[in-house]
């Protein structure tokens, strides 16, 4: 399956082969991409310094100024908090729910994907640590 | 140790294997001269009392000062007075610093209270004064000079002619990582005050400073910060023996620059992380400070607490009453010349730094 | 920085040679158990194991001859005394703490309910002399019986090899101890779904409930759960309200005694016990730190549903009368109206509705051992 798959995507790549490949992107492309998330990284930023995702007027930046202490960069890893191993968003719902008394996220709602692109953004730079504690 | 350390191992509660207590308080006779009673002091600092509507607040910060009051007052023997190290609001409103203060009037013993900028860009410490008096004033107490300043003061421009609304203002100084806000500054006219107040006191008389942000340059970002810092240091470098104690941080820190002896005080609401831990900052956390353990979000409580601070020859000796957290005391030593942490400070002494990522 | 590298590496190695079934393999703990430590100094064998057995349920070991250790940790009772409060001791004597379980007491790293005692061969000499337990004036008679006995005589020899003096307190408190290590279990229900992939081993409700359990309850904070296993204690001290709510008053002059007390010598084994007030402080009257002031602490929640009633006093009746608790934020009824001021963080108003609090308890019901379906504690 995975196999057939792939021959087909060679054979669509082969057939377009003498205008743009279909993977190159423009520079401008680049930029706009990057803009992209950097406008949703905002809206993170947003978020994490308002009370808005919770009930009690708690915002993540009280703890966490510039989303420091969340360490993205070691999820998915053991959490004693839920009891199992979590991704980040699991951890970042954690906090909505208790500190911030609020509901949980689903985790493709936008403002959730807003967080941790504000949160990995944050954190750029610094190397992968799957679950390091 | 010293033996400053350990000649008043007596209190309860005070720390890993210190004897037990209800001894009376002795006379000692001091480094800078002279006879004089030891004692200590109560230290509770950053409440961040939080309103959400009218009379319900953040539990969680809620808890936190109001644990700090009931375990300080269990201290025998009774500490001598009380400092709140400022931010006992989270917003500056009447309805919060009313109802910390509310918290803070069952301690026992006189309580001289800091201002935070927390308490203070709403309506630039109004409120703040009918409660607590005076923003910046000092005062003796067994032979110690006591400094309180208002270190949290920025431009003038900043505070009067940037924003729409006092609460406005309020908000942005209220964000940590906020780069709308300012950084930090004693002032032209309390430095001279500070000078006045100085001017008349012996160099050997110890001297106590009580600010809210530090009166050292760690991290610009989240104003760990004081602008004029530098210039109240060169007022107070020429005493034998000067401590600055400030809240602010929400975090073990300790320093020395000269004769001036930095300590930080520990928040009753919650946590800061180190500045090292933002991949994005330059940090200037001071070389001697062993930081505390991370704190471990899942006990409300831990990295929060609040010190009883030590006074013998006239020097500071901090300790931590840290709830969920392994106990820890920072003490001039007299030997080394500078605050040093009590069980951890040698190398091989550390423990596991304890990530709890 | 080396340990990390390794666990990497091994991980790696592990991954790469397909070999993750070696993981879960070769455990002789029960399912949802993790792999037991035993003490270097006192490895287990079958007959210490065999003296140790008989040394816990020996009712001379007693002032009167009438309590055992068995007497209150009753075999068929899940180990524990349930239904009483608190337990009985010589002349129906009564302490101020409920008895908890041996099951799986292996695993805590401290012992009574304020943590005095390290390990299980510390923690097995005490009730023999207190007051309110045991009643002796010291381990003299036991040891008179441990040497001159020839079913000991001959036990000891076996599992020692010593005789005579050289049989002492030591040699008692590793048997008794090396007994408990056997009395471990999982296989519980809960066990055979979480652990076993076995989707109907427990109800939807307890399901709901498990769910209540890791999430709005907050229980897993304190009652731990791993990914392959779960002692439902983190092994730490809590205070949750219970008992030193109504103590809260009397907690400056409680705390100034006790110190006064202790600083002069008193046996804070005896106190505790002996003194219902005292006893509320909890974990500070071992470690003098105020933050510790009534905390006690957690117990597993194994076999929960067969040991009732519910924590160090006793106090509550039933299941739901503790998740009612946490779910006021850590008051009962017939507390004050404002919990105390040293509460621990994690305690708060949980929000539970009804069905929640029924789902939470039908959880716990799944955390029972089969051994123990039928233990007689109603």
């Amino acid at each position: 399956m995975l196999r057939s798959t792939l021959l087909l995507a060679f054979g669509l790549a082969a057939f377009a082969a003498t205008t743009a490949r279909a993977d190159e992107f423009t520079k401008t492309d680049v930029e706009r991409y990057q803009k992209e998330f950097e406008q949703v990284a905002a809206k993170g930023r947003e978020l994490w310094t308002s009370g808005a995702l919770g009930t009690n007027g708690v915002a993540c930046a009280q703890c966490h100024p510039n989303a420091a202490n969340t360490h993205p960069e070691t999820y998915p890893k053991f959490q004693k908090q839920l009891g199992k191993v979590a991704q980040l968003f699991e951890m970042a719902n954690w906090c909505i729910r208790n500190p911030l008394q609020g509901a949980n996220l689903p985790p493709d709602d936008p403002r959730m994907t807003a967080l941790v692109s504000y949160i990995t953004f944050e954190r750029r730079g610094v190397k992968l640590a799957p679950g390091q504690h | 140790m010293s033996e400053f350390v350990t000649r008043r191992s007596v209190l309860a509660g005070a720390g890993a294997g210190a004897a037990l207590t209800t001894l009376p308080i002795s006379m000692v006779t001091l480094a800078f001269g002279g006879e004089r009673e030891d004692f200590t002091f109560t230290y509770i600092s950053d409440a961040h009392i939080q309103q959400i509507k009218g009379a319900s607040f953040v539990r969680n910060w809620d808890q936190g000062l109001k644990r700090a009051v009931a375990e300080a007052n269990l201290v025998k023997p009774e500490s001598d007075f009380v400092i709140f190290g400022g931010d006992l609001a989270q917003l500056g409103k009447r309805e919060e610093l009313d109802h910390g203060a509310e918290i803070l009037s069952k301690l026992k013993g006189k309580l001289h209270a800091v201002m935070g900028e927390h308490d203070y860009y709403l309506d630039l410490g109004d409120y703040w004064s009918k409660l607590y008096g005076p923003h910046y004033y000092s005062f003796d107490h067994k032979g110690v000079h006591f400094i309180v300043l208002n270190s949290i003061l920025t431009s003038e421009q900043w505070t009067f002619h940037r924003w729409p609304t006092a609460e406005q203002r309020m908000l942005e100084m209220a964000g940590l990582d906020n780069p709308n806000g300012s950084p930090f500054m004693v002032g032209d006219k309390q430095r001279k005050w500070l000078a006045n107040d100085l001017a008349k006191l012996d160099k050997k008389t110890p001297i106590v400073v009580f600010s809210h942000s530090p009166l050292q340059k760690i991290y610009k970002g989240w104003n760990f910060w004081t602008d004029d810092a530098e210039d109240v240091q060169a007022l107070l470098a020429p005493f034998d023996s000067v401590n600055v104690i400030y809240g602010h941080v929400h975090q073990i820190q300790y320093n020395q620059i000269g004769s001036i002896s930095f300590n930080s005080v520990m928040a009753t609401a919650w946590p800061w992380p180190y500045p090292q831990s933002y991949a994005q900052a330059e940090s200037h956390l001071p070389v001697l400070t062993i930081p505390m353990n991370r704190a471990d979000p899942f006990f409300e409580r831990d990295a929060t607490g609040w010190q009883l601070i030590d006074i013998g020859s006239g020097r500071v000796a901090a300790r931590y009453q840290l709830w969920d957290n392994d106990q820890r005391t920072v003490a001039f030593d007299h030997k080394a010349g500078h605050p040093v942490d009590v069980a951890y400070q040698e190398p091989t002494q550390r423990r596991l730094p304890q990530t709890h990522y | 920085m080396a340990v990390r590298k390794r666990a990497a590496t091994t991980l790696a190695a592990m991954l790469s040679l397909s070999e993750l079934c070696f993981a879960g393999a070769g455990l002789a703990e029960p399912l949802g158990l993790p792999p037991l430590t035993i003490p270097q100094d006192n490895p287990q064998t079958a007959d210490k194991i065999a003296l140790g057995n008989r040394l816990f349920h020996d009712l001379r070991f007693s002032s009167d001859g009438s309590v055992a250790c068995a007497t209150c940790h009753k075999d068929d009772h899940a180990f524990t005394d349930s239904p009483l409060r608190t337990s009985e001791g010589v002349g129906k004597k009564t302490g101020t703490r409920n008895a908890p379980t041996v099951i799986n007491a292996a695993y805590f790293t401290s012992f009574f309910w304020d943590g005095r005692s390290p390990t299980l061969e510390d923690q097995s000499q005490h009730p023999f002399l207190n007051p309110v337990e045991m009643g002796l004036p010291t381990h003299e008679p036991i040891l008179l019986i441990a040497r001159s006995d020839p079913f000991y005589v001959e036990l000891f020899k076996k599992a020692f090899g010593k005789t005579g003096d050289g049989v002492t307190m030591e040699e008692v408190k590793k048997a008794i101890a090396a007994y408990e290590r056997t009395i471990i279990s999982g296989e519980s229900p809960f066990d055979r779904w979480r652990f076993g992939n076995e989707e109907t081993a427990i109800s939807e409700a307890a399901k709901r409930g498990f769910e209540v359990f890791v999430g709005q309850g907050r229980c897993v904070s304190c009652h731990v759960i791993e990914q392959n296993q779960a002692l439902f204690t983190d092994n730490r001290f809590h205070n949750i309200g219970v008992g030193i709510n109504r103590a809260q008053f009397d907690v400056p002059r409680l705390s100034a005694e006790f110190l006064n007390a202790k600083s002069k010598g008193v046996d804070v084994d005896k106190a505790v016990l002996t003194d219902p007030k005292t006893s509320e402080l909890g974990r500070f009257a071992v470690t003098d730190q105020f933050d510790v002031i009534g905390a006690f602490k957690t117990p597993t929640l194994r076999n929960v549903a067969v040991t009732a009633p519910y924590m160090h006093d006793g106090s509550l009746k039933t299941l739901k009368d503790v998740v009612k608790h946490y779910n006021n934020g850590g008051r009962s009824e017939g507390d004050p109206a404002q919990v105390n001021d040293y509460l621990s963080g994690g305690i708060r108003p949980l929000n539970l509705s009804e069905q929640q609090m029924d789902d939470l308890v039908a959880f716990m019901e799944t955390l029972t051992t089969p051994a123990y379906f039928g233990a007689k504690t109603r």
